[in-house]
């Protein structure tokens, strides 16, 4: 069984589940590594290239989590988006609160 | 002061002309109808919005932080700026819910997420307050341009504040967000180059990155290469007691809503974005240059340290960057150089133009005065707004001198007090808009006294920002939380309604279980699924 779902429907997709927390993790060691790394590649040039190359590495990770479950929530969502947007004129003009 | 050559003009009035130029050409598309001149008509591409997130938070007066920082702290300067970290959670968790509740301002927000008048009133409160925020923040940015325009040419520094914010009015207010996030795009490609160029030419001055080791080592600063140079538990400059807190508020400060004040811009990329997935691509991408963005300025900075160390004053050492630029590019790259700070500028200015127009022309015109108002109305009623936002920057950015450390106040304290209830109204259904609100009021009082006024009296000492920040939460704690429990929840029907569109993390018990008992949350995925079958 694979770590993390790759294969969502849509009911599953708009669950928060582990896919989240851990994309929300590596994003967070990504901007970590990144932002070090590059700084350190002007000073320190061969550590800074290997803490860029692991913040590159947090970056897919992130987006191997993430990625199939957004694609699923965007599609599902889109399809609800117009009678939502009317909603919220009507919201707007106070016919609806 | 700098001299411009003929090429450096030229490449500048190019710039300012292009610029205008493609804004503009954006005009009949800004004017189609509200949401094309706040949101691009909600079509826009993850790169679009991303660009815009970093052209808008390159302001001017960021590297005169940066400068600052770094050449105080080194490469431990760099955390100051890891506040935006917000995003590297919010991509995934507060963009998400923002997104699919299509509210055009964190404003409108309120009135999908809460019910009732304590809800209008937390969006009356909320857009007259961005309104006037985002009034002093063009002011303060324009200020920087002045002092900017002052060192490089001489020039008062009024013209700096008011020169480049008025060209920049002119494609705002024939295009709306299209022309932001176009020039957006563009600038924020000229201002990395700009960045990159300056920043790279700075560091192989002082020698390279082995010429800046070697002097730092000489000169017994090696310290400063250390991203992690930590000066104790609690004290110094650089305690790690700062470093976990900040660490704790930029992160989990992610799965709220106006955490910091940059959201209320960022929520304006969020719905301009074509989909869920384009939004948080977004608010990630843009983020992750704006801090690979601060990289290039610390090794810049760290260069120009070894060449110029022991400065004493702060107006001094804080323009570094721009001197590396100024004193070191050749003629002909000057210009160039001065256009990419043009362009920096523009990008700020445009966004924080738009947005302060939004929220005056939605949230309090439309709303509240002429709901029935046409798209035509809307358009003009939105430009009108533009130009008060515009005249507004010209007053603060007058005054800037005198109210810079009420608005280093406005901005870190007042934000910090509702910190937790910005987060709370995203995962707990039962925290109503009486509890919101009172967390404001409570904070508006509490921060002058915790700040200012206690330690006065001699009854607090005066406290490092990140204890103020502690003691501010649990303070607010004891007011907003029985206020919720002492008022009513909000309508559940209303909370089911914004449960079903937007699905927020956290605690919503009850408001889930009504929703499925009303066949609501089964009913949509199974419309959905004979849909797509």
């Amino acid at each position: 069984m694979p770590l993390f779902r790759t294969n969502w429907t849509a009911h599953e997709a708009d669950e928060w589940t582990k896919e989240d927390f851990w994309a929300c993790v590596f994003s967070s060691l990504s901007y970590v590594f990144l932002m070090v790394g590059l700084a350190l590649c002007f000073l320190l040039p061969w550590l800074g290239i290997l803490i860029t190359l692991i913040g590159v590495v947090f970056v897919w990770l992130m987006y191997a989590v993430i990625d199939p479950k957004l694609r699923k929530i965007s599609a599902e969502y889109e399809v609800k988006q117009k009678e939502y947007l009317k909603n919220l004129d009507r919201v707007m003009k106070w016919e609806e609160q | 002061m700098v001299v411009f050559t003929f090429w450096d003009w030229l490449w500048l009035i190019l710039y300012i002309v292009v610029m205008i130029f493609s804004g503009v050409l954006f005009y009949t598309l800004g004017k189609r109808s509200e949401s094309d001149f706040f949101l691009a008509g909600r079509g826009l591409p993850w790169w679009l919005p991303a660009s815009s997130v970093y052209a808008t938070h390159t302001a001017t007066d960021t590297p005169v932080w940066m400068s600052g920082v770094i050449y105080q702290h080194g490469l431990t300067g760099m955390w100051y700026s890891f506040f935006a970290a917000w995003c590297a959670v919010s991509a995934f968790v507060s963009t998400r819910i923002f997104r699919r509740s299509l509210a055009y301002s964190q404003a409108e927000w309120q009135t999908l997420r809460f019910s009732g008048l304590g809800s209008e009133l937390l969006r009356g409160w909320m857009a007259g307050w961005q309104v006037f925020m985002n009034m002093m923040i063009l002011g303060w940015v324009g200020s920087a341009m002045g002092k900017v325009c002052h060192y490089a040419f001489g020039w008062e520094e009024w013209i700096g504040l008011v020169l480049f914010s008025s060209i920049c009015a002119i494609y705002v207010l024939a295009a709306g967000y299209w022309g932001v996030v176009i020039a957006d795009f563009q600038q924020g490609i000229v201002v990395f180059l700009g960045i990159l160029i300056v920043s790279v030419w700075g560091v192989y001055e002082a020698g390279g990155p082995a010429g800046i080791v070697g002097r730092l080592n000489e000169m017994g600063e090696s310290w400063r290469l250390n991203p992690f140079h930590f000066s104790g538990w609690f004290t110094g400059d650089f305690p790690i007691a700062w470093f976990i807190t900040m660490l704790f508020v930029a992160l989990l400060g992610g799965v709220g809503m106006g955490t910091t004040i940059d959201w209320y811009v960022e929520a304006q990329r969020i719905q301009s974005a074509k989909s869920v997935r384009d939004a948080s691509y977004s608010i990630w991408a843009g983020t992750a240059l704006v801090l690979t963005r601060n990289s290039l300025w610390a090794a810049c900075i760290l260069g120009f340290f070894v060449l110029n160390p022991g400065i004493l004053s702060k107006d001094d050492y804080e323009l570094a960057w721009f001197r590396v630029g100024f004193e070191n590019l050749p003629p002909g790259m000057v210009g160039f150089f001065f256009a990419a700070i043009v362009a920096i500028h523009l990008s700020t200015v445009a966004s924080i133009l738009n947005l302060g127009a939004l929220y005056a022309t939605r949230d309090l015109y439309q709303h509240y005065i002429n709901p029935q108002a046409g798209e035509r109305r809307l358009m003009w009623v939105a430009r009108f707004s533009t130009l008060l936002v515009l005249l507004g920057s010209f007053l603060y950015g007058s005054m800037m001198k005198n109210i810079t450390d009420w608005l280093m106040f406005a901005l870190w304290v007042m934000a910090a007090g509702v910190w937790l209830p910005n987060i709370l109204q995203v995962i707990w259904w039962r925290f109503n808009s009486w509890g919101y609100l009172s967390s404001w009021i409570a904070n508006l009082g509490l921060s002058w006294l915790v700040v200012w006024i206690l330690p006065q009296a001699g009854v607090l000492p005066q406290l490092p920002d990140y204890a103020q920040f502690w003691l501010l939460m649990a303070l607010g704690l004891l007011i907003y939380v029985p206020v919720t429990f002492l008022t009513r929840p909000d309508d559940m029907n209303h909370l089911v309604r914004y449960y079903v569109q937007s699905r927020p993390l956290g605690f919503w018990g009850p408001v889930r279980r009504e929703a499925e008992r009303q066949g609501l949350i089964r009913a949509v995925t199974e419309g959905i699924e004979k849909q797509t079958a």
